[in-house]
């Protein structure tokens, strides 16, 4: 179908924005962690849920951009693999979007839901509105969602990232250098 | 958590009565005016929450009168002005939100007030005080056991108040029944005779 040919790896674009959102996603996991379990006290539990709550919308921004960048740019060929090894990570891959937008999503329903609504203030700059009115029942169940989409995000990271070294060390493949940074060649000895 | 902090101010008033009455080995000649030393003084609150850590946090900013007469228990009294916006529980952005109409609506309501009504002497060392405190403009009375020390020669007292007072009786209602609606309230002062 398609007639422009595949590149052989991601573009810098996609590659930015994938370590950006995931460094991101990975950091807003810890955070929720640590300020709901991390027996900290109620100052500082606050101070983390402002910034968990201003860095949920940095990853919006990150993962709006990601879809973008791949609806817009081609992505290099799936590797010969075993087609259910294709599968499970296009399965994976695919998940990963969708909770990303799901637990982010969930949040701001939380966060707007909530018995107790706090304004959302992006890292004290601006205040985001909130996307739905108080109620108990909605805020429990956003909760829920929010939380299983942490633990299924953080579940499925650990299974994308097997599978990239899977490829890069017993496969032998270029399918995790594609999508790092291209290494400046050295150049030649003066 | 303005609602604490008014019946610490009353409290600490009440005490301080209560304290100077209590001590009446003092001659009888009027209420003597006691002047309170603020780095002594402490108007703190506590709430606890549903899944979160119990806030503390105290008003640092209030004004306080207290009119002790030793002879006359009932002459005596005290007033306190707490001002809203001074509260701290150790985050600005956590203060600015008490701050809001949520809870303490600082900028329409920029004073909690404990003013005195009566006060009893319960025993050497306890005084209770009764008052009004005001906490976003809705006035309930307060009654407080105060605990009163005397200090060094006698012309320095130390108070020590807690009680716990129902907020939403103020009709702050924010987070209820998530944030509970009793707020604990620990006022310790010192006053010095003038």
């Amino acid at each position: 179908m398609s007639v422009k040919p595949r590149p052989s790896r991601w573009n810098g674009w996609i590659i930015a924005l994938h370590w950006a959102a995931g460094a991101v996603i990975l950091g807003l996991i810890a955070l929720g962690w640590i300020m709901v379990h991390g027996g900290l006290d109620s100052a500082a539990t606050f101070d983390l849920y402002q910034r968990h709550k201003s860095w949920g919308f940095v990853a919006l921004a990150l993962t709006a951009g990601r879809l973008a960048a791949r609806w817009l740019g081609a992505s290099p060929p799936a590797p010969v693999s075993p087609r259910w090894e294709r599968r499970l990570a296009a399965l994976t891959q695919g998940s990963l979007y969708v909770l990303t937008v799901g637990a982010i999503l969930s949040g701001w329903l939380l966060v707007s839901a909530s018995p107790l609504p706090v304004p959302t203030r992006f890292f004290d700059l601006f205040v985001i509105p909130n996307i739905a009115p108080p109620r108990p029942s909605l805020f429990a169940a956003a909760v829920l969602g929010h939380e299983a989409a942490a633990w299924a995000i953080a579940a499925l990271v650990a299974l994308h990232a097997a599978g990239a070294l899977k490829h890069h060390f017993v496969n032998g493949d270029d399918v995790l250098k594609r999508m790092l940074p291209r290494r400046r060649r050295s150049g030649p000895p003066a | 958590m303005t609602t604490q902090g008014n019946l610490r101010a009353l409290l600490f008033f009440a005490a301080l009565t209560l304290a100077v009455l209590a001590k009446a080995h003092v001659p009888a000649l009027a209420a003597a005016n006691w002047r309170i030393d603020p780095a002594r003084t402490h108007i703190a609150f506590a709430i606890d929450s549903v899944g979160y850590p119990r806030t503390r946090g105290q008003f640092r900013q209030f004004q306080g009168r207290i009119s002790i007469d030793f002879a006359h228990p009932d002459r005596s009294s005290v007033a306190f002005h707490v001002q809203s916006q001074s509260v701290d529980v150790g985050s600005q952005s956590f203060d600015d939100y008490l701050r809001s109409v949520a809870f303490l609506d600082s900028g329409r309501f920029p004073s909690i007030d404990f003013v005195s009504s009566s006060v009893v002497k319960v025993d050497d060392h306890t005084v209770r005080v009764t008052g009004d405190l005001t906490l976003l403009g809705v006035t309930r009375p307060l009654t407080v056991d105060v605990a009163v020390q005397r200090e060094g020669s006698g012309q320095r007292l130390s108070f020590l108040a807690k009680t716990n007072i129902d907020r939403l009786a103020f009709g702050m209602n924010s987070g209820f029944p998530l944030v509970s609606r009793d707020v604990e309230l620990v006022i310790s002062s010192a006053a010095i005779e003038l």
